[in-house]
């Protein structure tokens, strides 16, 4: 037994720890991708590879840390685990995710004794695939990097120099991505200080006892809303619009939630065989994902640890799009995980009615564009993330230009910028009237984002969700979906969502219009001052509103 | 009395005064309800109760919390805001981060302008600030036209690229001064925030366009109505910098405003930190509602170039203060089987069980009044009264629900919330590059210093300081603090494009407007000063660090841009952990901040003690048992005066708690020193 005061203090510094390795790292991260856009996680364990505490930049990186050091156990046996070691690892077969994600992790000892393991991941920003970056258009792992299973980094305290010697001839920017690494060590060193302080203060024992009874907490928390989910079998299903490789064959995503008593299975084993393109990711990201899909309803402000997701068991098929075999290329790893976790949301609507939300516009529709800057000499590439609209949900409309789920809290790149960096001119950025699905609560609106290619240049856009663009619920309708339209109007005028390395010449435009999100409830019962003011702001323009609210618009007012 | 210096804090509940007498060179204090309906009649009340007659003030400077209130209610004037026409939407679009990672139901802050009330007016800059299409004059005319008919209160007007080239934001405001009158509320996105970012920019000009009536009119009301009473020195308000400007600029530039308050205390923290010779000190000001941290280190406030509020981006210089916690008010409460404290807060109503408004459940001003550590009679000078019953019932009934008794119910509820608290000082040190254990631990606010030797336990900290008047701490600081007036200049180029004796030029050019505006401060020409930095960061990074200069002509000497990346690095290196020596680095924007000295009271030494202080006891609740504790009037301390735990030392304003196994000294200054016993 041990008494609820020295469980919530224990409770309380295991999230503090991990939120201590998250600051150190955004701290001493040297490439703006760690430290700006928070791509990046780390994790507390306990010697059972039980997440103590975490904290994690991406959504999508949601519990898959402990993945990594217990494949390590398996493969290598108990004893591999040493005080002083830490380890790499970035195989997307086992880590789950593109191999810029690299997974540093070690042992804590407390004397001789093994008392847990401390992990952060973290994209690196080149790790030497055939493309500065990445590729949007790789077709195997061999492509796309250096790939390392489980290795030591140090070894006792001592550096493994031929480890490290390998990472740094390998990837294209070899100084920040060794301050990246180094600023990886001292993350996880962080947390081994602080869990072996904790082990100091309250004795391994006592630690033990409050970690179970923190993670019956969390488990009675999640069981008590798994419970209220009628027991049955609940499906949705959507498509991402093609690998990158293949444009005309749609990639199928299945999920079939099975409910039973406290328990909540799901199970994507009905989706796409892994593809050629890049769209493929590990089993443990899919884990991860269905994971996000399941907190965002049953446990969105409860910390994550071991008890969390207890209730949850995953079932995914070797060899599809969520459980990718070598040699599957994964550079695009998140685009089918995105549509995923809105289809939970879809699959559990009928049950949870309140806790749910409609589609979202549902991927990071990016755009990207190289070339020597004429002002300056100097080669560039823009990569940017373009927002879009988020399902509405009972109680509220959708959200407006919103960046997907799998970004997290990611920002737009402000135009004043945007223009000074690069030989670009933003001709328009604004709210995609329309563009939300209509309902009593209608979804939020995309965005469109308008360039004009200020000298001769090459494009690559990675737009999605043309097949399932974001759908409504209980009555409400589907979103507009993504368009992208090079010189619109003119006699050139070409539509495309996906292209690699497109030539553009001075003075072209590319207008890009991201999808909204999907309404919920019938328009029809859209409370009509909502109506007004929708209409009164341009959310809606008059023709949608009597084509989409027909019974709720006096045509007068507004023509 | 002879001269006044006079200062006051506003807060919610109470304002804080303090004044020096420049006679008797002492400090005195009072306390006064607020009056939130008219806050310069409290104001005005407050003055009164503490100076004679308003002709012997010599000084008065205050914190106000008008436009904070403004903001943070939601009542400020009804805004039009013009924007590029293709950019209308930015404000918005709001740059589009889901800052709730698992909230499926997420939504933006909410913002100060409706979309209907974003006019979009065409007119085209680029990237170098050169023009690309004329300003639409006609819009503009037609955007006044709006205003009057529909009865807006302010307008911000912010283009793109006016940070480089305000052409057509100050055309825009001569053809609104033309049609509107020259009374209207008018910001420029280039004059309120003069910085890149178009949508913080934009988020800075409304935000000023929206509290500026409700700032403006208490200013002038108060000094008007002070004159007219017969004071004849300026008003002096506090920004959020931290420095001061009268009233009369805080009219012209009230966004400044916004964090008048609570900036006090920090300013108090780096006059203590001077006055003491501990250079590097953590503040934690601990009350009803809220617990806020700050940090001084080497003896200089932590001032960030932008700040947040209700989710709002603002770019000014503000003092970082992090809010953290609930104070308090902070409820106890039981989740799954587990004990929880926080974060949600019983607020000022119903507040904790012993206020007796009706509060059920305990909180920890509740656990500390049921382990005897508030002495009911005295809380809060004696202005609030307690019901000790209703604490001891609410926090038994919470006990139980936990299968324990009462006192390990109460001192639970203080440890879970020490230990939170704790907790944060510690990630919010981590990310700065910051060891607590290196820092002493000063602590004000009305529950500050009934928690601080706690707080330190947990952290590793060895000194706690409770300075005096730790309630009013924040007005005291405001009477060590200076004018200070910020300019900021867009100067974006690599290091290899900077031309040093061009970019000393237009360091000369910001120094001579900032000196200029001190005119109009009423500072002495030999109590001026000028500091001048860079923002600079490495090629591709997005935040930049501000780098002080030595000078305007700093830029011109030879060898500058090697020293400059030195010093750069050395900044990045204790911010960020590791430098990159060599790497290119960007120049981003010019700082130049003027100073004026108006003087400041000296350190108040107390006397020496040369005999005990009265003493009695009472028992007092710790590690479970009932132990009697020494009771001490803060007033009866000298300095030199020292005593061991278990003990409390009460004032008016709060009460110090002081465990078993640590002692106090009281210092020159009247400071507690609070360290643990070898």
């Amino acid at each position: 037994m041990i008494d609820p005061v020295t469980v919530e203090i224990i409770r309380n510094a295991l999230t503090s720890a991990a939120e201590d390795m998250n600051a150190m790292l955004i701290r001493s991260a040297y490439t703006p991708v760690i430290y700006e856009c928070g791509d990046c996680v780390v994790a507390l364990l306990d010697d059972r590879h039980r997440v103590l505490g975490q904290s994690a930049g991406l959504p999508i990186f949601l519990g898959n840390l402990e993945v990594c050091t217990r494949f390590t156990e398996e493969r290598f046996g108990r004893d591999v685990w040493r005080p002083g070691d830490v380890w790499i690892l970035n195989d997307s077969y086992l880590g789950g995710t593109h191999l810029n994600d690299v997974t540093i992790f070690g042992p804590v000892f407390t004397g001789d004794r093994l008392a847990g393991f401390t992990a952060t991941r973290a994209h690196w920003i080149d790790v030497g695939s055939k493309d500065p970056g990445g590729s949007m258009d790789s077709v195997n792992i061999f492509q796309e990097g250096l790939r390392l299973g489980p290795q030591k980094l140090v070894s006792g305290g001592e550096p493994v120099y031929g480890v490290l010697d390998t990472v740094r001839t390998n990837v294209r920017f070899p100084y920040p991505t060794m301050g990246d690494l180094n600023a990886m060590i001292a993350t996880i060193e962080i947390g081994q200080r602080r869990l072996a302080e904790l082990v100091g203060r309250f004795g391994t024992e006592t630690l033990r006892l409050a970690a179970e009874e923190i993670f019956d907490q969390t488990e009675r928390l999640e069981r008590a809303v798994v419970r209220e989910i009628p027991d049955g079998v609940y499906r949705a299903e959507g498509s991402l619009d093609n690998d990158g490789i293949d444009l005309d064959t749609p990639v199928p995503v299945r999920l079939k939630i099975t409910v039973s008593g406290e328990d909540i299975t799901f199970d994507v084993t009905e989706s796409a065989d892994q593809t050629v393109g890049p769209v493929n990711c590990g089993v443990a990201q899919a884990v991860s994902a269905c994971r996000v899909g399941y907190k965002m309803l049953v446990s969105p402000d409860v910390p994550g640890n071991g008890g969390s997701f207890r209730p949850l068991t995953v079932e995914v098929r070797e060899g599809s799009v969520f459980g990718a075999q070598a040699p599957a290329a994964c550079q695009w790893y998140f685009s089918h995980l995105g549509l995923l976790i809105d289809l939970v949301a879809k699959a559990l609507a009928p049950a949870l009615p309140e806790r749910v939300a409609a589609a979202s516009h549902g991927d990071s529709m990016i755009v990207q564009c190289a070339g020597t800057d004429p002002r300056t000499g100097r080669d560039y590439v823009s990569l940017e993330a373009t927002l879009g609209g988020w399902g509405a949900w009972a109680g509220g409309d959708g959200e407006t230009a919103l960046i997907n789920n799998v970004n997290g809290s990611l920002k737009d790149m402000p135009i004043e910028v945007f223009e000074t960096r690069f030989p670009l001119r933003v001709t328009e950025y604004g709210i995609r009237t329309d563009s939300g699905g209509a309902g009593r609560w209608r979804g939020g609106n995309g965005v469109v984002r308008e360039y004009v290619a200020l000298h001769d240049c090459s494009l690559s856009l990675w737009f999605e969700r043309s097949v399932t663009p974001a759908w409504g619920l209980f009555g409400g309708a589907g979103a507009a979906p993504p368009e992208v339209v090079v010189n619109p109007g003119e006699p050139d005028e070409r539509r495309l969502l996906k292209c690699n390395g497109l030539r553009l010449s001075e003075g072209d435009v590319v207008r890009c219009l991201t999808g909204g999100g999907g309404g919920y409830g019938p328009p029809s019962e859209r409370d009509v001052r909502l109506l007004d003011a929708d209409l009164l702001d341009g959310n809606v323009s008059p023709g949608h509103a009597l084509r989409e609210y027909t019974a709720r618009v006096s045509p007068v007012s507004y023509s | 009395m002879g001269g006044a210096r006079v200062s006051m804090d506003i807060g919610g509940t109470f304002t804080d005064v303090v004044v020096y007498d420049e006679t008797d060179r002492r400090h005195r204090i009072g306390k006064y309800p607020t009056t939130p309906a008219d806050l310069a009649a409290g104001v005005l009340e407050a003055v009164a109760s503490v100076v004679d007659q308003p002709a012997d003030i010599s000084f008065l400077v205050h914190g106000t919390t008008q436009g904070l209130n403004s903001l943070l209610q939601r009542r400020g004037v009804r805004v039009l805001l013009l924007a590029s026409a293709g950019a209308r939407d930015v404000y918005h679009i709001a740059r589009g981060p889901r800052t709730r990672m698992y909230d499926l139901h997420f939504s933006k802050p909410r913002p100060l302008v409706p979309r209907r009330d974003v006019a979009g007016i065409d007119g085209r800059l680029d990237a170098s600030g050169a023009e690309l299409e004329p300003l639409d004059e006609r819009a503009v005319r037609t955007a006044a036209a709006r205003y009057r008919d529909e009865g807006f209160g302010g307008i911000a007007v912010a283009y793109l690229f006016s940070h480089l080239n305000p052409v057509h934001e100050l055309r825009t405001r001569e053809i609104l001064l033309e049609e509107l009158g020259t009374e209207v509320t008018l910001s420029l996105s280039h004059e309120t925030a003069n910085e890149w970012r178009e949508y913080e920019r934009t988020s800075s000009a409304v935000v000023e366009s929206y509290i500026g009536p409700a700032v403006r009119g208490y200013l002038a009301r108060l000094g008007d109505e002070l004159a007219r009473r017969g004071m004849t020195v300026p008003l002096h308000v506090m920004q959020s910098s931290g420095g001061m400007i009268t009233a009369e600029s805080a009219r012209r530039r009230p966004l400044q405003t916004l964090l008048s308050g609570p900036v006090g205390g920090t300013m108090g923290g780096v006059a203590l930190a001077a006055a003491m010779g501990r250079p590097n000190l953590i503040y934690v000001d601990m009350g009803g509602t809220s617990f806020d941290v700050s940090v001084v280190v080497d003896g200089k406030p932590d001032v960030a170039p932008e700040v947040r509020l209700d989710g709002l981006p603002m770019l000014m210089s503000a003092v970082n203060i992090h809010t953290v916690g609930a104070g308090g008010g902070s409820v106890a409460w039981v989740e799954a089987g587990g004990l929880r404290v926080g974060p949600r807060s019983a607020g000022a109503r119903p507040g904790p069980a012993c206020y007796g408004n009706g509060g059920e459940q305990a909180t920890v001003t509740d656990a500390n009044l049921v382990l005897g550590r508030i002495e009911p009679e005295s809380f809060a000078g004696g202005r609030v009264a307690l019901h000790p019953e209703a604490a001891l019932s609410a926090v038994t009934g919470f006990g139980r629900a936990l299968g324990m008794d009462t006192l390990s119910a109460a001192e639970g509820i203080c440890a879970v919330a020490n230990a939170k608290m704790a907790q944060a000082i510690r990630t919010i040190t981590v990310a700065r590059g910051i060891e607590p254990r290196d820092f002493g631990l000063v602590a004000f606010g009305g529950a500050g210093p009934m928690h601080a030797v706690f707080l330190a336990r947990e952290l590793g900290i060895r000194e706690v300081v409770v300075p005096r008047f730790p309630g009013a701490f924040s007005a005291w600081g405001m009477l060590q603090t200076e004018i200070r007036r910020d300019l900021t200049e867009p100067y974006y180029r690599l290091d290899a494009d900077v031309d040093g004796a061009e970019l000393a030029d237009r360091l000369a050019g910001l120094a001579e407007q900032g000196l200029r505006a001190l005119d109009g401060e009423g500072v002495p020409e030999a109590a001026r000063r000028v500091e001048h930095a860079v923002d600079l960061r490495y090629a591709a990074q997005e935040y930049a660090l501000t780098v002080p200069l030595e000078g305007a002509d700093e830029p011109a000497r030879p060898a500058f841009l090697q020293a400059v990346a030195a010093r750069f690095g050395k900044l990045h290196e204790q911010r960020h952990g590791h430098a990159n020596p060599g790497a290119p680095v960007e120049f981003v924007a010019l700082r130049t901040t003027v100073y004026g000295d108006l003087g400041k009271p000296a350190a108040e030494r107390l006397a020496r003690a040369e005999g005990d202080f009265p003493r009695r006891g009472r028992p007092v609740v710790f590690d479970g048992e009932a132990v009697e504790s020494l009771i001490v009037d803060r007033a009866d301390l000298l300095a030199g005066h020292a005593f061991q735990g278990p003990a409390l030392v009460l004032e008016p304003t709060a009460t110090t708690v002081v465990p078993p196994g640590y002692a106090v000294r009281v210092d020159d200054l009247g400071s507690l020193v609070i360290e643990e016993e070898r």
